[in-house]
């Protein structure tokens, strides 16, 4: 088993040596690219990555530029986790064999898929990956919409959110529907590991990702990806908005060992109004008009349902 | 270590039986793979040879054929010897991720069952699900016996895997015609089967964690015309050379001879069906038995459906007056693909050749002798009349009033 | 490279991240990397900016917010040390100035045109706050 990178602390976590190169086309103040590098750096292990196609492979992989330090494939829309689970099986294959050209080195395998391709087009796929079991992480980097297109909704955009398909008019205040709760589908499937991550609590996401690297099978990370692009704020606050998402508790931070014990690993010290969450987002805005109040009293409540469901669930240890 | 299996000289294998043990004896690396009738029992074929310790690879079993293809795409491009099976829906489910394969230049190899495509849904086999693939970059061969299935597996390896040419490669043979009956196969053994195909030499794999490598990006107005000119390229010019030498070496092994198109009696013909699959054989027994009665028939089979031999095809029929093409796929709404292709080859030449298309056998519907005897006379009094004596198009074994357009 | 013809390309797209092999890039500086030229790290994406950062290292407190939360790998950051702003690669989000937290703070945007020493001499005083 290979060694955990020490990270007592973020001085210590800046020497780190970047696997993931800037010049790409990422939005200015893009939240994929601050998760992809905490999660590259919370190990010097080898990897292999995919991803699917979306913000993160379009802007990461135009010819004639690569921002990839490590081995990476992105075959389309739904396979970037089939992608790496067939590596997996390669390199699984080449080890029994005895092929391989670093015999000593264990690569970890990780697969980045948006929220429209891992939560829609791409379901499938993942259950089968995480069914078969195998050692790979599997990270939704979280936007809640297909922004590489301009913004429709996915089945991750949560009710009220103004999208290119579902948008806010005079008849329609945005989204019906309401997030599908992945972490729970994939801790269903016995994934010995789920967990929900945010940028701005990188303390929090890097010790997931190192659990999630130390386990065996296939591990699922949630990471919530504020997009300055489609939930319309400023690109300087991408990290506030996270702060705002986090604090509100519309974005909490948990894990799900082998598929029942559930831990809340962040409890903000001043719990903030979700409807201060909301406003900070273009993307919310027509709910503050006054006919869409109660869509705003249904948000605090559901999240205060959600906080409730997740604390009684810790307790319980089931 | 996988355990060796002895082999009779002669063992009976359907089809699919033939191609799984093929794939046994190459040592696949991984196998991602979901089962569809009629490929189904070389998915089960190969399970069981794994349960028995005849396999060492990983066999992932994978959710559909779309995730069986990306499973083979990334196993492939991490470096090492990929294959799978299917037929009908199953390939028509992968067919983006097969135009994925190609353009990343991966060598996999595709064992195609071949079977119709729904609606109505069938079982039975026919040449649509191939026709879907046409244009998707891969080499195909066209199998028409289970002993073509099992030697064109390991010529497929062999030529794919070839460092000059990278590309993925079809093994195609008749649903339950082919992959359910079995005859005598003239088998090799383990050791000189491998041996033909040889040891897997990666190329450009991530599994070379000292070198990383991208596969799979995007290229917009300002690259893509460039680089898929360039596997145009490479399946016109870089192919057939490879395939030749594979099948000289594979003929110096075995003493079988194979070729980029198999051509019977072609040379003094007056006039030549043009088909594929188990048909070639039906067309070679009838045309001997007209040809003892004094008709001067031939049959022309093509063996590598793609790259296309536009110049060993042009140079075998040029001369041939009446020419019929079998198409077992319906072209809904237009004359048929084999019709088409021998049409693009022939048309700039100077002889005058009279082409017709004959539509058939969809869904297992059968082509019996009597059939073809039938299409050689008119095919006949074509090459007399020196041009169409029927409609362009015909349909056969159709119940109902004929049939027939153009 | 952009003139490249059909022919001048690996097949199938393929882009290779270094120019020769390298062992353990995740301990070796990106200094001291043999980037291939198809490595977006040779690229620069400074024409996408209109404000820039400028880091002042007198008011700095080396906590590394800003290299962590920079998207753009930006933030040049040394033995746990700020070094300063890659502006081959900074975008201009603004990201670190909002994160950076010392009074005044030691990274504030300009005008792309700003002169780094005139701003350096002109940075404004800690915010004292209203009572």
């Amino acid at each position: 088993m290979s060694e955990i990178k020490k990270i007592k602390n973020l001085k210590e976590f800046s020497t780190s040596a970047d696997r993931f190169e800037g010049a790409n086309l990422l939005c200015p103040g893009c939240a994929h690219s601050i998760i992809v590098r905490e999660i590259l750096n919370a190990t010097n292990d080898d990897l292999i990555l995919s991803a699917s196609t979306g913000c993160l492979e379009v802007c990461t992989a135009v010819y004639p530029y690569t921002s990839w330090d490590a081995s990476w494939i992105h075959i389309g829309f739904e396979n970037g986790s089939t992608a790496v689970a067939g590596a997996e099986a390669m390199y699984k294959a080449l080890k029994r064999k005895g092929r391989l050209k670093q015999p000593d080195r264990e690569p970890k395998f990780v697969a980045f898929g948006g929220d429209g391709a891992s939560y829609d087009i791409g379901f499938q796929w993942i259950s089968g990956c995480f069914e078969r079991g195998h050692n790979m992480m599997y990270v939704v980097l979280d936007n809640e919409v297909y922004a590489n297109t301009g913004g429709q909704r996915s089945s991750s955009t949560p009710i009220g959110a103004s999208t290119t398909t579902a948008p806010a008019g005079r008849v329609s205040y945005g989204e019906k529907m309401n997030k599908k709760d992945m972490l729970a589908i994939m801790a269903a499937h016995g994934s010995p590991y789920v967990a929900q991550v945010a940028p701005n609590k990188w303390k929090d996401m890097i010790k997931k990702i190192q659990h999630g690297f130390q386990v065996e099978g296939p591990v699922f990370i949630n990471a919530m990806s504020a997009c300055t692009t489609e939930w319309k704020f400023a690109p300087e606050d991408t990290i506030a908005i996270s702060d705002l998402a986090t604090d509100s508790l519309v974005f909490p931070l948990y894990e799900i060992i082998d598929g029942t014990k559930l831990n809340i690993t962040y409890r903000p010290k001043n719990v903030i109004p979700v409807k201060d969450y909301l406003g900070a987002q273009g993307r919310f805005k027509h709910l503050f008009k006054p006919e869409n109040k109660h869509i705003l009293d249904e948000w605090q409540e559901r999240i205060d349902k959600q906080w409730e469901y997740l604390q009684r669930r810790e307790e319980a240890s089931v | 270590m996988a355990e060796k299996m002895e082999l009779r000289d002669i063992e009976v294998w359907d089809g699919n039986m033939a191609a799984s043990q093929a794939m046994r004896q190459v040592q696949i690396d991984v196998v991602a793979a979901y089962p569809i009738t009629p490929s189904t029992p070389i998915v089960e074929n190969y399970g069981s040879f794994l349960a028995n310790g005849y396999v060492d690879g990983e066999f992932v079993m994978v959710e559909s054929e779309h995730a069986a293809m990306s499973g083979c795409v990334g196993a492939s491009a991490a470096g090492g010897r990929v294959a799978t099976a299917t037929s009908s829906q199953g390939f028509a489910l992968m067919v983006e991720v097969l135009y994925q394969a190609s353009g990343m230049r991966l060598p996999i190899v595709l064992n195609v069952v071949n079977r119709a495509l729904a609606a109505p849904l069938n079982v039975n086999g026919d040449h649509s699900d191939m026709y879907l693939g046409r244009d998707s970059g891969w080499i195909q061969f066209d199998a028409y016996n289970p002993q073509e299935a099992y030697d064109l597996n390991f010529i497929a390896f062999k030529v794919a895997e070839d460092h000059d040419v990278r590309l993925p490669a079809m093994v195609h043979q008749d649903g339950f015609m082919t992959s359910h009956t079995a005859q005598g196969v003239h088998t090799l053994d383990d050791d000189t089967a491998y041996n033909f195909v040889g040891e897997f030499q990666p190329m450009n794999d991530m599994l070379d964690l000292d070198n990383p490598v991208t596969h799979g990006v995007q290229t917009e107005e300002d690259w893509h015309f460039e680089h898929k000119a360039r596997q145009h390229n490479d399946l016109m010019t870089k192919v057939f050379p490879k395939i030749e030498a594979a099948f000289d070496a594979f003929e110096k092994l075995t003493g079988r001879r194979y070729n980029l198109v198999e051509t019977y009696n072609v040379e003094d013909a007056d006039a030549v069906v043009v088909c594929m699959g188990t048909s070639v054989e039906t067309a070679v027994e009838v045309s001997k038995e007209l040809r003892a009665e004094g008709k001067k028939v031939g049959v022309v089979g093509i063996r590598v459906f793609r790259p296309w031999p536009f110049e060993a095809i042009r140079d075998a029929l040029k001369d041939v007056k009446a020419i019929g093409a079998l198409d077992r796929s319906s072209p809904n709404g237009t004359v048929g693909a084999l019709f088409n292709e021998l049409a693009g080859t022939l048309i700039n030449g100077d002889t005058k050749n009279v082409l017709s298309n004959y539509v058939y056998g969809l869904g297992g519907r059968d082509l019996t002798k009597a059939h073809l005897r039938e299409i050689f006379g008119e095919l006949l009094a074509n090459a007399e009349a020196g041009a169409l004596t029927t409609p362009t198009q015909q349909f056969v074994g159709l119940r109902g009033p004929k049939l027939s357009f153009l | 490279m952009e003139n490249n013809g059909w022919n001048d390309f690996e097949i199938g797209a393929m882009l290779r991240s270094f120019e020769k092999p390298v062992s353990g890039v995740a301990t070796i500086l990106q200094e001291d990397r043999p980037y291939s030229p198809n490595n977006s790290f040779t690229a620069s994406v400074a024409d996408w900016r209109i404000e820039k950062p400028i880091f002042n290292k007198d008011y700095c407190i080396d906590c590394q917010f800003c290299w962590i939360y920079c998207p753009d790998i930006s933030i040049i950051s040394r033995d746990k040390k700020m070094v300063g702003v890659d502006y081959d690669h900074c975008k201009g989000c603004g990201i670190c100035v909002e994160v950076c937290p010392t009074n005044p703070k030691s990274l504030l945007m300009f005008e792309e045109r700003a002169d780094e020493e005139a701003m350096l001499a002109a940075w404004p005083e800690k915010e004292t706050k209203e009572k």
